[in-house]
């Protein structure tokens, strides 16, 4: 029985990291969240037959699939639903979410399984226990979903947020929002659907806008309920924001973009304040406002890409301080690997100390700014290797890198430049005969 | 309200398989947790047609049905039926026919009195019942068995005042069966006491099956066992609290019955069994013929099997009868049989990882190999058929189905949420049934004495080694033959005197082949290695030591004097000492020998060339 315990753990422990965390932090602690290992059969005296047929049971299932005989597995899932009559409650909890979710495995790879299988499955799994009835029908509708089923989707959704049992838990909870938030989902499926083909035919045809309009409302009601939830709602947001911005509700999209990005409940997520920057370009807000949204998402991100937008809204603007930031945004853009090899960034820095020195003391602001990088940058991005390989591939990288190296490192000797690529041969004929002794 | 109409419509929803009904305002039946409307509506008692019209008298409900309860019938009762069927099922394999009327039927009359439960003037029973005619009703609960077709008359005399209490269970006297009280004094029966009894009926009857032939019989269900409760007759109802005394989740094991079989007998104050000759099929004489067999050792070996029993003094049947005053312990006939089979072999091969290996190098040397008996041969064979039988037994166990269809309700109010859980077990079932189109249910196996199959047919085991000769690892000493090997090594001897077995803590200290030579044979016997290794010692302590052996009580306590205020830090260690030592095979010189082993290399390798 403790074997038992011991396997179907992590799966707990699964849902409750995505559902409540409430109870995560008083269980968290014993649990590990390591993966599965082959559990030892342990005492088995002290197991009655019953357990030691369903655990040696579910052991070969795991090992089936596992190996992926997926023929294997449901030959010995036949006999494993036995322990649902367990009239140990402890054990036979956790083994309906192992039925559950090994079926719809072996259902997903086994060549004979049907769609009526999976809905077997589902159903009756789901009215097993109220424990699992929210989750069950969450999966139940993304795997409708898969078949293109969005109308038998919904209503499964639907029925589960009509659904009630007994004390409301912080999970339950959880996955009620889940649902509201994709049954809003699935409404805007419906709406672009039907946007697609009113766009097709008749513009002015009121019985479809009616629906539109239908779906509209119903999607807006379940996503502005569950925005107001802190969370990571990007997908629901974009959908919901194309919506009003279709209908014309900027001040709403507006406001729902602001909540989601500057209320301090949220998580932090650079996302929002992407989506709110798009969302205001879009609108062609000011340069002054798009800035504000990108200083947010500077401090958040330095290297998000959308800092090289930002760099030439700085460069743009007349103040000097502002050419100033432009160079601390792009030095600090280069300071992460992903961009080192970027011509963009790099001919954007060029631009930015071009612009810079008409300025009088540009030397030293350059030097202040390198002066915590001097240690490092010439290993991270001008090595002699950097420029056999930027000459190699990107030439016109390697002049712009070349010609940026002597006012980036005044005084420092340079190992970036063409005549490097003989001392890198001369190191590689070294590495080599050393290998040879 | 709507409770009492629908109490009786457990027909699980069609749609969600729960149990719940409830009556909606139309009067029609709906699902209370998927909210699913049926067909099936309330009847209603009109009366307002009584009085209008004289030809419709009355229009009834449904019917409302007497909870059936069939006969009142006591636990023993039920027991009594069980070991009916499983006596019937053992005369169906070949046992012969007295074993039931002769020797299980007085056991089981013997085993009531000592009991109190019947042939007494102060029956044993709870005080909340009192079942009207007591001495009737027991009358009939031992008449049962007393005639080979058997059909007993249960209990129809006795009063049905289970009605009043608010207890329910099929049987009348549950309750005192599950008084713990009780249970502990009076020893009364339990389906794991129904096999002890069998097995004693059965070692008393001096039938050829032992113990773990008895569980593994019960195991592949060829012995009725689990939901044994199912064959009842009708009148019977097993309802209730019934559930815990005949619902059995588990097959107990050797060491339990075996137990169990022991204490019976001193409840029951047994007097001498019928004495286990060399004749009986028990006697490890015989028993290791068959044991020899069945795992494919030469035939040639019995007679060294035989050589050690006389050797050792086991010949006499008294060591292997149960006698309440010269011998009072109930053997263990299989696992003495294997250690037996197991010592004979160590004398042949040594078994220390070494020895046996260079016998089977000088055998494979030879021309005319083929038909003599070859250690390494055997072991491949041996251990190929093991692995194929062990992954057979270990797919036949995560294949059983324990649970019956025919469900016992420990209460009312569990009752509904099982019939569900029953239900969606049996659909989900039926959905991967479906898929793989495989029936379900262990498949058939015919009930056999033995475990392998040896032989050219096609679904044997391996090849038959059992006419293979055992010349090349025999020689002549003194007109005598005797094993060519001249080693043998034996853990320590003396007994520990806490009772677990040390073979945990010495194992790792083992030579590998008498481990594996132990596991084959734990194997076959359903046992664990450590009481076959127990036996191994026991054997060992007669051949090497009889001071040890016979003076058992002596040992003891000086084994108690030297330990005495030893903390068990001190104990443990004591135990941990008990690594191999090596003695000379001849009985004569009883004395460990030291470092014989290096001059025995040298004799081989002198041998060799």
């Amino acid at each position: 029985m403790d074997d038992l315990e011991r396997e179907l753990e992590p799966h707990i422990d699964l849902e409750n990291d995505s559902d409540s965390s409430e109870d995560n932090s008083s269980k968290g602690e014993k649990k590990s969240k390591f993966p599965l290992v082959k559990p030892i059969y342990g005492d088995q005296t002290q197991q009655n037959g019953f357990r030691r047929t369903t655990s040696m049971c579910r052991e070969r299932i795991r090992e089936a699939m596992l190996h992926h005989r997926w023929e294997e597995a449901a030959e010995y899932m036949v006999y494993y639903p036995q322990i649902l009559e367990d009239r140990n409650l402890f054990t036979a909890q956790p083994s309906k979410e192992f039925i559950w979710r090994t079926a719809t495995e072996i259902f997903h790879h086994h060549p004979n399984s049907t769609m009526e299988d999976y809905n077997t499955i589902y159903e009756r799994m789901k009215h097993s226990g109220f424990r699992h009835y929210l989750m069950i029908s969450l999966e139940h509708s993304f795997h409708l979903l898969l078949h293109q089923q969005i109308e038998d989707a919904k209503r499964h959704l639907a029925s589960a947020e009509s659904w009630r049992h007994g004390k409301e838990t912080a999970a339950q909870i959880q996955n009620i929002k889940l649902i509201q938030a994709y049954r809003g989902l699935l409404d805007y499926i419906i709406w672009c659907d039907k946007k697609s083909t009113r766009s097709s035919s008749d513009y002015y045809e009121s019985d479809s806008n009616q629906t539109m309009q239908n779906y509209f409302r119903q999607a807006s009601v379940n996503l502005e309920e569950i925005l107001k939830n802190p969370g990571v709602w990007d997908c629901f947001i974009l959908r919901y924001v194309e919506m009003l911005e279709f209908y014309e509700h900027h001040k709403e999209a507006l406001q729902v973009l602001n909540d989601y990005a500057y209320d301090s409940n949220f998580p932090p997520n650079p996302n929002a304040h992407v989506y709110l920057y798009q969302y205001l370009k879009r609108q062609g807000a000011s340069e002054k406002r798009l800035m504000k949204v990108l200083k947010v998402l500077h401090a958040l991100v330095p290297s998000h890409e959308l800092m090289l937008e930002y760099s030439s809204l700085l460069l743009q603007s007349e103040k000097q301080s502002d050419t100033q930031k432009a160079l601390g945004v792009v030095l600090e853009m280069l300071d992460f690997n992903c961009w080192g090899s970027n011509l963009e960034v790099w001919i954007r820095l060029k631009a930015v100390i071009q612009k810079l020195q008409n300025q009088v003391d540009w030397e030293n602001i350059v030097c202040e700014k390198m002066a915590e990088r001097k240690d490092w940058w010439l290993a991270l991005h001008l090595t002699s290797f950097h420029a056999t390989k930027d000459s190699k591939e990107n030439p016109e990288l390697f002049e712009v890198k070349a010609s940026l190296t002597k006012i980036l490192f005044p005084d420092r000797p340079l190992k970036y430049s063409v005549n490097g690529s003989q001392v890198k041969g001369k190191a590689e004929t070294k590495k080599r005969k050393g290998r040879r002794y | 309200m709507d409770d009492e109409h629908t109490a009786e419509y457990t027909v699980p929803c069609a749609q969600c398989s729960a149990v719940d009904w409830g009556i909606s305002d139309e009067g029609r039946f709906y699902c209370r947790s998927c909210h699913n409307v049926i067909e099936r509506t309330r009847e209603v008692v009109d009366l307002s047609f009584l009085k209008l019209s004289s030809r419709v008298s009355t229009i009834r409900g449904p019917r409302k049905k007497q909870a059936e309860r069939g006969h009142v019938w006591m636990v023993c009762e039920g027991f009594q039926f069980i070991l009916k069927n499983q006596a019937d099922a053992l005369l169906a394999l070949g046992v012969h026919p007295q074993f039931k009327d002769d020797v299980l039927c007085p056991l089981w009359r013997c085993y009531l009195q000592k009991s109190r439960q019947a042939y007494t003037h102060d029956p044993v029973r709870s005080c909340k019942f009192r079942v009207g005619a007591v001495g009737s009703d027991l009358e009939s609960a031992s008449e049962g068995i007393s005639c080979t077709d058997g059909e007993s008359n249960p209990a129809s005399t006795a009063g049905s005042n289970t009605e009043n209490s608010g207890f329910w269970s099929g049987s009348s006297d549950t309750l005192t069966y599950l008084s713990a009280r009780k249970k502990r004094s009076q020893s009364l029966l339990s389906m794991k006491k129904t096999l002890s009894l069998i097995y004693l009926a059965l070692v008393w009857s001096r039938e050829a099956l032992t113990l773990s032939d008895l569980l593994r019989l019960v195991n592949e269900g060829h012995i009725p066992y689990l939901n044994a409760y199912e064959q009842l007759p009708e009148e019977m109802k097993v309802t209730g609290k019934d559930s815990l005394i005949f619902v059995v989740e588990t097959v107990p094991s050797h060491h339990a019955v075996h137990k169990e079989a022991e204490t019976l007998i001193q409840f029951l104050q047994l007097p001498a069994f019928p004495p286990i000759s060399q004749q009986t099929l028990l006697h490890p004489a015989l028993l290791s013929l068959r044991y020899l067999s069945d795992v494919n050792l030469p035939d040639e070996l019995h007679p060294w099997v035989c050589r050690l029993l006389e050797h050792t003094g086991m010949m006499d049947q008294t060591l292997h009868t149960f006698d309440p005053h010269n011998h009072p312990t109930l053997p263990r006939y299989d696992v003495q049989a294997a250690a037996l089979i197991i010592v004979t072999l160590k004398l042949f091969f040594c078994l220390d990882d070494m020895t046996e290996w260079h016998l089977s190098n000088d055998l494979g040397r030879q021309k005319d190999s083929g038909k003599v008996f070859n250690l390494r041969r055997w072991y491949k064979v041996m251990q190929a058929a093991l692995i194929r039988a062990q992954e057979r037994r270990d797919q036949n166990v995560s294949r059983k189905q324990w649970k019956s269809k025919k469900q016992i309700y420990p209460n009312k109010k569990e009752k509904c949420s099982m019939i569900k859980k029953k239900r969606i077990a049996e659909q989900v079932q039926l959905c991967f049934e479906k898929l793989t189109s495989c029936p379900s249910g262990l498949q058939d196996v015919g009930p056999s004495s033995f475990i392998f199959c040896w032989g050219d047919e096609e679904e044997s085991d391996g090849p038959s080694l059992h006419h293979m000769k055992l010349d090349e690892v025999v020689t002549r000493r003194y007109d005598f033959l005797t094993p060519l090997n001249d080693m043998y090594w034996h853990p320590a001897l003396r007994r520990c005197l806490c009772y677990n077995s040390h073979y945990k803590e010495v194992e790792a200290t083992l030579p590998r082949s008498f481990i594996w030579l132990l596991q084959l044979f734990a194997f076959m016997l359903d046992v664990k290695p450590f009481c076959l290794y127990e036996e191994v010692l026991s054997v060992e302590r007669r051949i090497f030591d009889t001071r040890l052996y016979r003076g058992k009580s002596k040992a003891n306590a000086g084994a108690s004097a030297e330990t005495a205020g030893a903390s068990p830090e001190a104990q443990a260690s004591l135990n941990t000492r008990t690594s191999p030592r090596r003695t000379r095979t001849s009985p004569r010189t009883a004395e460990a020998s030291v470092g014989t082993r290096a001059s025995h290399r040298k004799r081989q390798r002198s041998r060799k060339s």
